[in-house]
């Protein structure tokens, strides 16, 4: 049983993604878009609590390309195809409204 | 795979453009979308009377020509739109109200139009916020 967590809020501005990282299983796995992508900001706190868990990450192509981020070897980029992919992978999809 | 795909943002959101292509490419890769549900804010990603400026892209339009293009189940939760006054012509009417901003491809209906695509899809998919 896995679970596909889909985040779009930033990382700065509210606590989702520390919530989200101490409910992840571990065949969870995480999906970044919008501005959760700056999660990715090399150094940054957020980034360090991603890397520290090791789980799966995937951050969607076009939203990480618009704000400039390089991304870690850890974090997979996929696009809108790729998003359908892991729906489909993952048991359930739970997005961080 | 049967997708049921749940809005709660409006159309100058990110996430109803993010939406949207999700949707898109779930068709493209073959698979089904059995409902589209626009709750909450959702409703306003469904409304004719949006105009958005010339060198954006109208998400609104967008996704009323998605809709009507592939003959997708469109529900825009009735509760959710009457309090944002997006209305149809019957509601218009019941409620004595002068505008009407919502038509097909759009159907108004209730929560239980969400619980049962749920109950349909191999998948349930939300978007929201920003």
């Amino acid at each position: 049983m896995s679970t596909l967590h889909v985040l779009s809020h930033s990382p700065f501005t509210d606590s989702r993604l520390g919530s989200c990282l101490r409910l992840c299983g571990a065949q969870d796995a995480v999906l970044l878009c919008g501005d959760a992508t700056y999660a990715l900001q090399a150094g940054s706190a957020p980034f360090q609590a991603l890397q520290a868990k090791a789980l799966d990450v995937f951050v969607l192509a076009e939203d990480a390309q618009a704000r400039g981020l390089s991304l870690p070897d850890w974090a997979k980029s996929v696009d809108y195809p790729g998003f359908v992919q892991l729906s489909i992978d993952h048991d359930k999809v739970n997005t961080w409204l | 795979m049967k997708f049921a795909i749940a809005l709660f943002s409006a159309a100058h959101a990110p996430s109803s453009r993010r939406a949207l292509q999700f949707a898109q490419a779930a068709l493209a890769g073959g698979h089904e979308v059995v409902r589209l549900f626009f709750y909450q804010d959702g409703v306003y990603s469904a409304s004719n009377s949006v105009v958005t400026p010339q060198d954006e892209q109208d998400i609104a339009q967008q996704w009323r020509a998605f809709v009507s293009e592939h003959q997708l189940d469109g529900v825009v939760c009735i509760a959710a739109a009457l309090r944002r006054g997006v209305l149809n012509n019957e509601e218009a009417s019941r409620y004595q109200r002068s505008a009407v901003n919502i038509d097909a491809p759009w159907a108004l209906s209730g929560l239980g139009q969400l619980h049962d695509a749920i109950q349909d899809a191999d998948r349930l998919i939300c978007f929201g916020g920003p």
